[in-house]
């Protein structure tokens, strides 16, 4: 009797060929397992791209990756159509888009007709070239990248393609322990591909039993209060740089929007899946919540001038809400 | 000489005369007085027109006679006679002096009371006993009627009675609706019975094991989400876990490093959380954990 694969056993996998960077490996997965896209916003050299080829590698899919450039064409993402001379005919040739794993490296460096075509095809999950529609592979993930430290001749996401991107976390840099386990892993010349522990269709079998998890209605609700804190924060205390005590409602214009209550309960799915349980835990929510909620509140200037971190307001409005 | 002595007896008779009761106490009637009422026989009596003023005495002793009681003055009133009544039995005597008696004023008559005096048979104490005062208010004398003044004042009987009569029957037809209407009276509560004052509250302390079988009891009986939910919120609390927290922040805490408390802890949040069609694995598996516990704990 063959043993029936498991995300947790993807997760290993990944864990083996990157130091650290749980973070980012388990929102691959969530992304995988709930069919989303991820936003990473971090520092360059955190081994975004290894984390995405290496996951490509272990579905035995295909991967891709695009640096957006201001210069970049929406044929250049999504592909064209050339006259053939020798068949005298128009030949569609299909862009980067088409790969199971796509990392969309430094997505707010092109302008926003190319973020547009891109945001179009993870939504639709499919391109039109000329007069015919291409279906995007299954499962496709696409994992954008923004850059927090250069800012010159960036076109900023708005929030509503923001919103797009079912989670988005932070890449932080690796403690020195994880450093000195990067420093002997890629020492050597050649390092070892990452062998296959999953196919394709395990990965469809997997989101199919994602969707199935059960989520508790006490727990609906938690997902519901967390949301709606983000919009009403105004008994949610953060402590501010110069030692006073703000509102974070304070520091919010906008909060959450449904999709955000809808991306968390997709992501808990998720985790009680990596986690080899049918049901879900508060547990789950309360771990994805940052993850569904940053991207989707829209923050003011008082940031940057109360000198308090957009995760703080999230991480205090999470423990605001008692868990059930 | 004889001038001296006329005098002399002269005021000796004065001396006699003016000798105060108690010196002629020898001569009152012992008694003892129950009852020594005056009362008129109308209280609006009219001019020229004769009533009745009534003493009554009523004293527990057997005697023929009632000696010094006095009637009080009737100045402004015609005394037209006096009858006195004296019955005695075995429950002492009753006297009744009935004094007819006119008005011939109009206005108010105060008649003031009358007086006995005895000896009284309870101390041997010659007394004065007093009734009580009257006032009476005459009303004017009775018109005098011709022919066509009789007609008008029969007519005015007439229509006096007649409007007394429809007033008596709308009051008596009040009465009888409000009667119908009013709810039959409810039955008279059966007086509350008297608990009595619940015993002084017995402080048991119970164990942590016992805690724990006590939910083990409750869990295998309902066996329902409702039940699980409880018993894990009791268990939280027996590890000093907070409302509101999840089971990682629980199974941070240094008290639940215990493996087996760990898996019954996880096996209460399954129970809590699970699918419906898993629940009764779940419990199962909770009330299994809570029995492993208990079994560890002393």
């Amino acid at each position: 009797m063959i043993e029936a694969r498991r995300p947790a056993d993807l997760r290993a996998a990944l864990a083996q060929t990157i130091v650290g960077q749980e973070g980012v490996i388990e929102a691959l997965l969530l992304a995988l397992l709930s069919n989303g896209h991820v936003l990473l916003e971090g520092p360059p050299g955190l081994a975004k791209t290894l984390a995405c080829r290496s996951l490509a590698a272990a579905l035995e899919g295909e991967f891709k990756r695009i640096q957006f450039t201001p210069d970049l064409l929406p044929s250049d993402i999504v592909g064209t159509r050339i006259f053939d001379q020798r068949e005298s005919a128009f030949a569609t040739v299909v862009g980067p888009i088409f790969a199971n794993v796509v990392l969309a490296d430094e997505i707010n460096r092109a302008p926003a007709k190319v973020q547009s075509a891109l945001l179009e095809a993870m939504q639709e999950r499919q391109v039109t070239i000329g007069p015919q529609s291409y279906a995007l592979p299954d499962p496709f993930v696409v994992m954008a990248t923004m850059n927090p430290l250069d800012s010159e001749g960036t076109y900023a996401l708005p929030i509503a393609q923001m919103d797009r991107f079912l989670m988005k976390i932070n890449v932080g840099y690796p403690s020195r322990e994880e450093e000195l386990r990067i420093l002997d892993r890629f020492a050597v010349a050649d390092t070892q591909p990452l062998r296959s522990v999953a196919t394709l269709d395990d990965v469809r079998s997997w989101r199919d039993q994602a969707h199935a998890v059960h989520i508790d209605d006490k727990l609906k609700r938690y997902i519901v209060e967390l949301v709606a804190v983000t919009r009403d924060a105004g008994s949610v205390s953060v402590p501010a740089k110069s030692g006073a005590t703000l509102r974070a409602a304070e520091f919010i214009d906008y909060g959450a929007s449904p999709r955000a209550t809808l991306a968390l309960a997709f992501l808990a799915r998720g985790r009680a899946m990596l986690e080899d349980r049918d049901f879900a835990l508060p547990d789950d929510v309360r771990a994805v919540a940052s993850y569904a909620l940053c991207h989707r509140i829209g923050f003011n200037y008082r940031l940057a001038t109360e000198g308090v971190s957009a995760d703080r307001i999230i991480q205090a409005m999470i423990a605001a809400i008692p868990a059930p | 000489m004889v001038r001296r002595a006329a005098a002399a007896v002269a005021l000796l008779l004065a001396a006699w005369l003016a000798a105060p009761a108690p010196l002629r106490a020898q001569s009152l009637q012992r008694l003892t007085v129950e009852s020594f009422v005056l009362s008129a026989d109308t209280t609006a009596p009219q001019v020229d027109t004769p009533f009745h003023l009534i003493v009554t005495l009523h004293v527990r002793e057997n005697v023929m006679r009632i000696d010094n009681l006095d009637l009080p003055l009737l100045a402004e009133l015609e005394l037209l006679g006096d009858e006195r009544q004296t019955q005695s039995g075995s429950r002492g005597t009753q006297y009744r002096e009935t004094i007819t008696v006119v008005a011939h004023h109009a206005g108010t008559v105060p008649i003031a009371s009358a007086t006995l005096q005895a000896v009284d048979a309870r101390d041997g104490k010659p007394k004065q006993w007093y009734t009580n005062q009257l006032r009476l208010q005459v009303a004017g004398p009775p018109l005098i009627v011709t022919g066509a003044a009789t007609m008008r004042g029969m007519l005015n009987a007439v229509l006096r009675i007649f409007f007394w009569v429809v007033g008596i029957a709308i009051v008596v037809g009040l009465v009888v609706l409000i009667a119908r209407r009013r709810p039959k009276p409810l039955p008279r509560p059966m007086p509350a019975p008297v608990t009595p004052p619940p015993p002084p509250p017995v402080l048991l302390v119970r164990s942590r094991r016992q805690e724990i079988e006590d939910a083990l009891t409750v869990l295998r009986a309902e066996g329902t989400r409702v039940a699980a939910v409880r018993v894990r919120t009791a268990v939280w609390r027996m590890v000093g876990a907070s409302e509101g927290e999840t089971l990682a922040d629980v199974l941070r805490r240094p008290q639940t490093n215990d493996p087996v408390q760990r898996r019954l802890l996880i096996a209460l949040e399954r129970s809590a959380f699970t699918y419906d069609d898993d629940l009764r694995a779940a419990i199962t598996d909770a009330c299994a954990a809570l029995e492993r516990y208990a079994e560890t704990l002393p």
